[in-house]
């Protein structure tokens, strides 16, 4: 990771040379641009759907073709759906050994430093690359445990009914336009089971990334904790830069099941030219837990918002969140949670930075249902503004129709105090150093929450961020 | 009922739909959007001259749309009540702005009461270096109330201070969405601004709303909110009753508590009996 | 002379448009312990900022050395690379920046040379045990949440850990009970030898007690008005600074 690191240049804003790495266009097949429902059934009959699926996808894309684009949060205009090539399917095929992964796409991964955590033992590293999963291994003990863990398309052959009692439940076609989009298009992703009572002892990681000119990426994850059970997931996203704007419309639908607990945990640092219109949504019953780390630092556009539905008495939600809007980025992040059941709980804590011209906004819809009586709600968001020509903004709406509850709501916004600046250069610390010990200290309470590895990477992020404007 | 209402007053930066807290729609025609139309009823322009103090109040006590303008001159003053006392079955509409020049400060207090179904909206531009906007402001939801407040203010120049206090109780089936945003533009540079709300909610059946926004286009600011809902405490609700109150009077005390910070800025006296007398019905009657 | 650390000469200094220090000159030597008395609002703390280079203050006159070499435009950093150091009056609170990661920073970007992180853990902890401070605190984000007493018992900490030639001590004992006073000030004393120095703004002259004072310093309206022994000390507590009013 080291050597990796070090290589990095700062160029113009950030160098994102070693993340921006572009192969040659080697895909065997791109379908036709624009979304028709010959694209669709092209797409679903190349990956060999069940009858079912394909149903599923033409009904989303009616949905889709009647959806408006949101009136609210940041410019979509630069999407020109017409434009993108929805699907690409890279020169690879399935694999599950490392060894026969094509040299080419694994030399990328290789200065993304994906094999090194494989190295390092770290469960299962399941790797998109384009739209199809490449390379996908998972260690003996979690399938003895009877864990599965695998590829989209392999869950859809393989488990046809799980896949179909769960898929595009909690995030339907109808939600809004790209998660019809996703429903008609999706490709790839991954599907996590873990039965009653296992509990998953080391995180489980899926590292994708986007390749081709054009192409959105739609990559469907799908993970069930059932009852008494505990999983750590993690997904991490790097992405190529190009200059044709890129989508990326996923979709992450989560069951928790009752005493069940689960973390997902996402740091994102897709390439500036990228519309990430990410969906991520959890289902949690009675006395379970879903915990949110999220990490925000890539992508032109982002609208990213977890929503943690509470349907069961005493369920749970924890997020953690910080976001990054740099040169040219609108991070438009937050958080939902909707608690519907008597005694359930939320806390949202959030921290978003800007500089150099980005933009930085902490949106977030917080609702607690006649039902919720006893539930709780804690939100705190605090902003760092890097310089004056940045924006940050919060916009947080509660929704409480329920009297017996306590709802708290904070949020700061400030710049780094020359006191505190002051305090630390009078002990010795450089200035540039002062300045990025404290945004990183302001970071903290996401870093913490994540395993040591991921917490690294994120403060490299950071002081790669940070050489910019404090130079 | 629902046919023909334009946008009233609007959220200055939309979010999701379904929460329906992006506009308050009133029936076409009462007053526009952003237009020069003088409504019925009261229409009020004034302006504080420059280094002037200046104490006024408007209530509101029958059903009409009010629109009030006031320009505060460098150095001077403001002193503004507002208070809406209008009977439980008539709608409510109005609009406030105030413009706060370098130097010079508005001190504006704020009691929304009455009416089946209010609609206001609140601007203050502190426009000049220095500009102090203090806003405080009480509402009551009783019966079927519906209370939909925005309240913006605006910090454009240098040094400037803001602070937006609002305090609530909601009783019955009220409901009630406050929008509360402290703007800071591009260039108020050192400037801070605090706002809360404190919601008590009486009973179930009731539905609160609240969206504090904070808006910066400038580093150097200082800028705090923070909104906390939930009911009565119960601790304290029971060392009432157990000095032999009932239950509404326990509660008429602990609103009256929560309001009082505000209502000791109505300077007359007359006034704030009569509001404090106002409360005590609608929190007994019920209705 | 060799062993001069500080040396301030015609030193005005001030904030905007406000002139505070109006011509002030001082000398500290290696081994020596100075004290500076005067009332609020006289400039003490201004002197402190200044001679650590607070960005808010503006010199606009005379200069400041330390060991022979100007110091005046020198960013605060390199000051305290130099050997300066400043126990502040309100010490800042820093969230996310545990204790232990500032003092290895701070003492690796002074000695420059690379802080092995168990042996500085080990010395970390028993000077903590010497202020009888709760070892946990170390892991603890920079004086958030920390009581008066304990945030200046975390900028003992520091002189101790980071041993600069020159303490700027600035009502360190300020706020304190008898006890934390007792505690700090034999931290000062632990830090104290022949080859540092300290200058001390106290009211409190229980902190002088375990220490040998050398001069003292009366500063009013932003000039030094009396100068002597430790004596001086006793005196200003018996009859206050009106009488030295008309000298300011």
């Amino acid at each position: 990771m080291e050597d990796v690191t070090r290589k990095k240049t700062y160029v113009e804003d950030i160098e994102r040379s070693l993340y921006d790495i572009r192969n040659e266009d080697r895909s065997l097949y791109k379908s036709a641009k624009g979304l028709t429902e010959a694209v669709v059934r092209d797409i679903s009959q190349r990956k060999g759907d069940p009858d079912w699926m394909l149903q599923k996808r033409l009904e989303s894309l009616k949905i889709y073709n009647e959806l408006s684009m949101p009136s609210w949060g940041p410019d979509l205009s630069p999407l020109r759906m017409d434009d993108i090539v929805t699907y690409v399917r890279p020169d690879a095929k399935m694999t599950g050994n490392w060894k026969e992964v094509p040299a080419e796409i694994k030399d990328t991964f290789d200065r993304l430093g994906i094999p090194e955590a494989e190295k390092t033992s770290l469960a299962g590293v399941g790797a998109q690359y384009d739209s199809e999963v490449v390379y996908h291994s998972v260690q003996k003990e979690l399938a003895d445990q009877g864990v599965i863990y695998t590829d989209f398309e392999t869950a859809v052959r393989e488990y046809p009914d799980l896949v179909k009692e769960y898929f595009m439940t909690l995030i339907p076609p109808t939600a809004h336009k790209f998660a019809a989009l996703h429903g008609a298009v999706w490709s790839g992703g991954s599907f996590v089971y873990v039965p009653e009572g296992v509990h998953v002892d080391i995180p489980l990681q899926s590292y994708f990334r986007l390749n081709a000119a054009g192409a959105g990426q739609f990559e469907h994850t799908l993970i069930i904790c059932e009852k008494g059970s505990s999983l750590h997931f993690i997904e991490g996203c790097s992405a190529p830069k190009y200059n044709v704007t890129n989508l990326h419309a996923g979709a992450v639908e989560l069951f928790v099941k009752e005493g069940a607990r689960l973390r997902y945990s996402t740091i994102e640092n897709w390439s500036r030219n990228m519309m990430n219109l990410n969906t991520k949504r959890a289902l949690v019953d009675k006395d379970g837990v879903i915990e949110w780390v999220s990490g925000s630092f890539g992508s032109h556009v982002s609208c990213l918002y977890p929503t943690s539905v509470l349907r069961g008495e005493n369920a749970k939600c924890e997020f953690t969140g910080v976001t990054f809007a740099s040169k040219g980025q609108d991070l438009d992040t937050g958080a939902s949670a909707l608690l519907l059941a008597p005694h359930t709980s939320a806390n949202i804590n959030t921290r978003t930075i800007s500089k150099a011209g980005g933009k930085a906004t902490y949106r977030s819809a917080v609702k607690v249902a006649p039902a919720a009586k006893g539930a709780k709600c804690l939100v705190n968001c605090e902003s760092l503004m890097l310089d004056d020509r940045s924006r940050s903004d919060t916009l947080p709406v509660m929704d409480i129709q329920a009297a017996d509850v306590e709802v708290g709501h904070e949020a700061k916004i400030g710049r780094i105090s020359d006191e505190a600046i002051f305090y630390l250069t009078s002990r010795g610390i450089d200035e540039k150093e002062a300045q990025a010990m404290i945004v990183r200290g302001f970071v903290e309470p996401i870093s913490k929450a994540l395993p040591v590895e991921y917490a690294v990477e994120m403060n490299n992020l950071i002081n790669l961020e940070l050489e910019g404007t404090m130079g | 009922m629902e046919k023909e209402k334009t946008l009233y007053s609007a959220i200055p930066m939309r979010t999701w739909r379904w929460l329906g807290v992006n506009g308050a729609y009133v029936p076409a025609g009462v007053v526009p959007a952003d237009g020069n139309d003088v409504p019925a009823g009261a229409d009020r322009q004034w302006s504080v001259a420059q280094g002037a103090v200046r104490t006024e109040t408007v209530v509101y006590r029958t059903e009409q749309a009010g629109r009030v303008t006031i320009d505060v001159a460098p150095g001077a003053k403001l002193h503004y009540t507002q208070v809406q006392l209008l009977p439980a079955d008539k709608g409510h509409v109005d609009s406030l702005e105030i413009n706060v020049a370098e130097g010079a400060e508005a001190r504006v207090t704020i009691a929304e009461l009455g009416a089946a179904e209010t609609v206001s909206k609140v601007t203050i531009n502190l426009a000049g270096d220095g500009a102090v906007g203090d806003l405080a402001a009480i509402y009551l939801g009783n019966g079927s109330r519906k209370v939909d407040l925005n309240y913006v203010i605006r910090q454009a120049g240098r040094r400037t201070k803001a602070d937006m206090q609002v305090r609530g109780a909601l009783k019955d089936c009220s409901e009630k969405i406050f929008r509360g945003t402290l703007d800071f533009l591009r260039g108020s540079k050192g400037s801070v601004g605090r706002e809360r709300e404190e919601v008590v909610l009486l009973n179930e059946g009731v539905r609160n709303r609240s969206v504090p926004l904070m808006l910066s286009g400038e580093d150097d600011v200082d800028g705090h909110h923070a909104v906390s809902v939930g009911k009565m405490d119960q601790e304290k609700l029971f060392y009432i009753t157990s000095r032999g109150l009932d239950l509404s009077e326990a509660q008429r005390l602990v609103v009256e508590a929560s309001f009082n910070p505000v209502l000791e800025r109505v300077e007359d006296t007359a006034l704030r009996a009569e509001i404090e007398q106002y409360i005590e019905e609608r929190i007994s009657d019920g209705k | 002379m060799a062993d001069t650390l500080l040396e301030i000469k015609g030193l005005h200094a001030g904030v905007a448009d406000k002139e505070i220090l109006k011509g002030l000159d001082l000398t500290v030597r290696k081994g020596e312990v100075h004290v500076i008395l005067g009332p609020n609002g006289s400039g003490k703390s201004t002197l402190m900022n200044v001679i650590m280079g607070h960005p808010k203050y503006t010199v606009s006159g005379g200069s400041i050395a330390f060991e022979g070499g100007d110091i005046t435009a020198l960013p605060t950093f390199e000051r305290a690379r130099k050997g300066l150091f400043l126990s502040f009056q309100t010490p800042e609170e820093i969230p996310g920046i545990t204790v232990e990661n500032m003092l290895r920073t701070a003492r690796q970007a002074i000695t420059g040379k690379r802080e092995r992180i168990f042996a500085f853990r080990k010395e970390l902890k028993a000077t903590m045990e010497e202020l009888q401070m709760d070892p946990s605190y170390a892991e603890r984000y920079l004086n958030v949440g920390f009581s008066g007493g304990e945030k200046k018992r975390n900028e003992i900490l520091q002189l101790l850990m980071l041993k600069p030639k020159l303490a700027l001590l600035d009502e360190t004992d300020s706020g304190l009970d008898v006890d934390a006073v007792q505690i700090v000030s034999n931290g000062v004393r632990t830090f104290h030898n022949e080859d540092n120095a300290c200058l001390i703004i106290t009211h409190n002259t229980r902190i002088l007690d375990k220490l040998k004072v050398d001069k003292v310093h009366v500063l009013l309206g932003g000039r030094i008005v009396e100068e002597g022994g430790p004596e001086l000390v006793g005196v200003i507590n018996r009859e206050g600074f009106t009488h030295l009013q008309q000298k300011a």
